[in-house]
């Protein structure tokens, strides 16, 4: 089975000379379909370089990352962009809508380029809104939904494209401990067979909530653990 | 086309949603335009009716008058001077013409003592004059070839003398011509190149010889109307001088007959320049202007350009996003700079009591300089927005 993501021996560091910083020294690691995966560690652990790393947002100074079998370590930045709209979701802590569309336009940003009509995206749209139980409030715009209610847009923006994974970076920092428990609920009903769920916290709560845990600290990972076969 | 269809949809979702920053976009260009539009269209009805005469009368009508060369009272050109004339192959059409003096004119001999005090041009001319200077007659016909041929004393009247002698269209009425009785058969209208001919009296050569001159068989004109070809009217101009002469004694002047009138119907280039300038540092000013309101666009909308970004739109479609918001504020803006710019006209035109006109290519110049100027300043912020790191706008962990 080839997993959705292999990384190996991947390391970054920022800056040269004297004042390099190894953010990320020398990870290895596979998501594999079906995982519900957190990356769980302190500030300064290298997650957010890591998370970085996984959305296809950066590159690696050394090592190989490969997404779906696909090596998107030394390619054109327009590769990467087109396997990253591929194949990665992302879910954000400030979410991350565009303040002047609504629900539907917000989750149909993401499936324009793609060559589909304009009926098409709707369609989508309102099914992938269906999905986290908000197409009532398709017209909504940002300011008129509840925090909550803008996450699970967002996861619905991220879930429209069908990814093969989905990146959630602190997902629930940003919500009230009722609207976390309902986004970690909808998170963790998403993970199949054709899909894997990422989520980068600090809370522990919530990482020990994930199937598979993943522990950092000081750019490395320290424990790689199954809670729930 | 999918793609491009996709991004018309977000650059105008995209500029309706910030109304009043669009609405500052478009500012620039749009002033700029309708100043150049009102300058141009301004300077050029200032002079409309003008040029409207011109474009009316044509500019290929040039005159050969003889010219006394031996101080001789009454110079003639030769008697085959249309002839002559129709040698010259830029020549279209000839008529000839010759002033007779001291005939006096009264509408009816009682009317002598009434009317001793205007003096009235007598004209011998062609059946061809009318078709040659372009004019019409107000009422019946002009000399034609049986009146030539015959010497029959029928008069054709300017349109003011036709006034004056209280004439009515078709009424059959003879005028006095040195105490002979000639028909009146036809009034000529204006003809705005020889505005004498207004008051004159035309009759054929023929009966002029007979009645006026003591010259027999040909008569000798003393002017020639001559169409040219287009644009050949110079040439063809100093042609005549050597074509009517021949190397004979007589002496020949020309004149293009519409020179004068262009003259003056020439706009005020430099009033116009300068205003064309202003209008043009204008829409400069506000190409910079689109171009600042667009980078602080891009600093604001960063955080979009990054999830953008990260959901897999690529560096070359943000930019052609910013680029294509651009280039609508440069086609709105062109159009209702060219809107104002006309309305500025017709406002002018209205109060000045001018004749409205503007060249039709300066509407879409107009547009198109706003959309080009729109683009060049969008170009920056559109790179600066398309090397956005998502990861920086993002502030992920």
């Amino acid at each position: 089975m080839t997993p959705f993501m292999e990384l190996t021996d991947v390391s970054r560091c920022y800056g040269s000379g004297d004042t390099t910083v190894w953010a990320l020294r020398s990870v290895s690691l596979r998501i594999i379909p079906g995982d519900f995966v957190s990356i769980v560690g302190p500030s300064g652990s290298g997650k957010s370089t890591l998370l970085g790393l996984l959305g296809c947002l950066d590159v690696p100074t050394s090592g190989t990352i490969l997404v779906e079998g696909e090596d998107v370590t030394a390619v054109a930045d327009a590769t990467r962009t087109r396997v990253r709209g591929r194949s990665i979701g992302f879910v954000f802590q400030q979410f991350h809508l565009i303040p002047h569309l609504d629900a539907l336009g917000n989750v149909g940003t993401a499936l324009l380029y793609r060559g589909l009509r304009p009926a098409e995206v709707k369609e989508k749209s309102m099914a992938a809104l269906a999905r986290v139980g908000l197409a009532h409030r398709h017209d909504h715009r940002s300011v008129q939904l509840s925090g909550g209610e803008q996450q699970r847009v967002a996861i619905a923006r991220a879930l429209v494209t069908e990814p093969r994974i989905l990146l959630a970076d602190e997902p629930t920092g940003a919500l009230d401990s009722n609207n976390a428990a309902m986004v970690m609920d909808i998170l963790s009903g998403l993970r199949d067979e054709s899909r894997a769920v990422v989520v980068v916290t600090h809370d522990l709560d919530i990482a020990n909530s994930a199937a598979r845990k993943i522990s950092m600290r000081d750019g490395q990972v320290v424990n790689d653990e199954v809670l729930v076969p | 086309m999918n793609e491009f269809r996709d991004l018309a949809r977000v650059a105008l979702t995209g500029l309706a949603a910030r109304k009043a920053r669009t609405l500052l976009l478009l500012l620039g260009p749009m002033i700029g335009v309708a100043a150049i539009i009102a300058a141009v269209g301004l300077t050029d009805s200032a002079k409309g009716d003008l040029k409207a005469k011109v474009a009316d009368l044509g500019t290929n009508l040039v005159e050969a008058s003889a010219a006394s060369s031996f101080g001789g009272e009454d110079p003639t050109l030769p008697e085959d001077a249309v002839k002559r004339t129709l040698t010259v192959r830029t020549v279209e059409k000839v008529a000839a013409v010759r002033q007779l003096a001291n005939v006096v004119v009264t509408p009816y001999t009682e009317a002598l003592e009434q009317f001793d005090t205007v003096p009235i041009p007598v004209v011998a001319a062609d059946s061809t004059l009318p078709d040659v200077l372009e004019v019409e007659l107000v009422s019946g016909r002009w000399i034609d070839r049986f009146d030539e041929e015959t010497g029959a004393r029928s008069a054709v009247i300017g349109q003011s003398l036709a006034r004056e002698f209280s004439y009515l269209p078709g009424e059959n009425r003879t005028i006095e011509l040195g105490g002979l009785a000639y028909t009146v058969v036809g009034v000529l209208s204006r003809v705005e190149l020889e505005p004498g001919f207004d008051t004159a009296v035309f009759i054929p050569f023929r009966t002029a010889g007979d009645d006026f001159l003591n010259e027999d068989g040909i008569i000798a004109p003393n002017k020639l109307y001559a169409r040219t070809a287009e644009g050949a009217e110079r040439e063809t101009a100093d042609a005549l001088v050597v074509a009517v002469n021949l190397g004979g004694p007589d002496e020949v002047s020309t004149e293009i007959k519409s020179e004068a009138l262009e003259l003056a119907a020439e706009s005020d280039r430099q009033l116009q320049l300068i205003v064309v300038s202003m209008g043009l540092l204008a829409i400069i000013v506000g190409g910079l202007g689109i171009a600042n309101v667009m980078s602080i666009s891009v600093i604001q909308r960063s955080a979009e350009i990054g999830i953008r970004r990260a959901l897999g739109h690529t560096r070359r479609i943000i930019a052609m996003q910013f680029l294509l918001e651009a280039i609508v504020v440069g086609i709105i803006g062109g159009i209702m700079g060219v809107l104002l710019g006309v309305l500025a006209i017709l406002v002018g035109v209205w109060l000045a009591g001018w004749v409205f006109v503007l060249a039709a290519w300066l509407v879409p110049a107009g547009v198109l300089l706003a959309i080009t100027i729109s683009v060049v300043a969008g170009l920056f912020p559109a790179t600066r927005a398309a090397r956005l790191e998502p990861l920086e706008t993002l502030r992920l962990g």
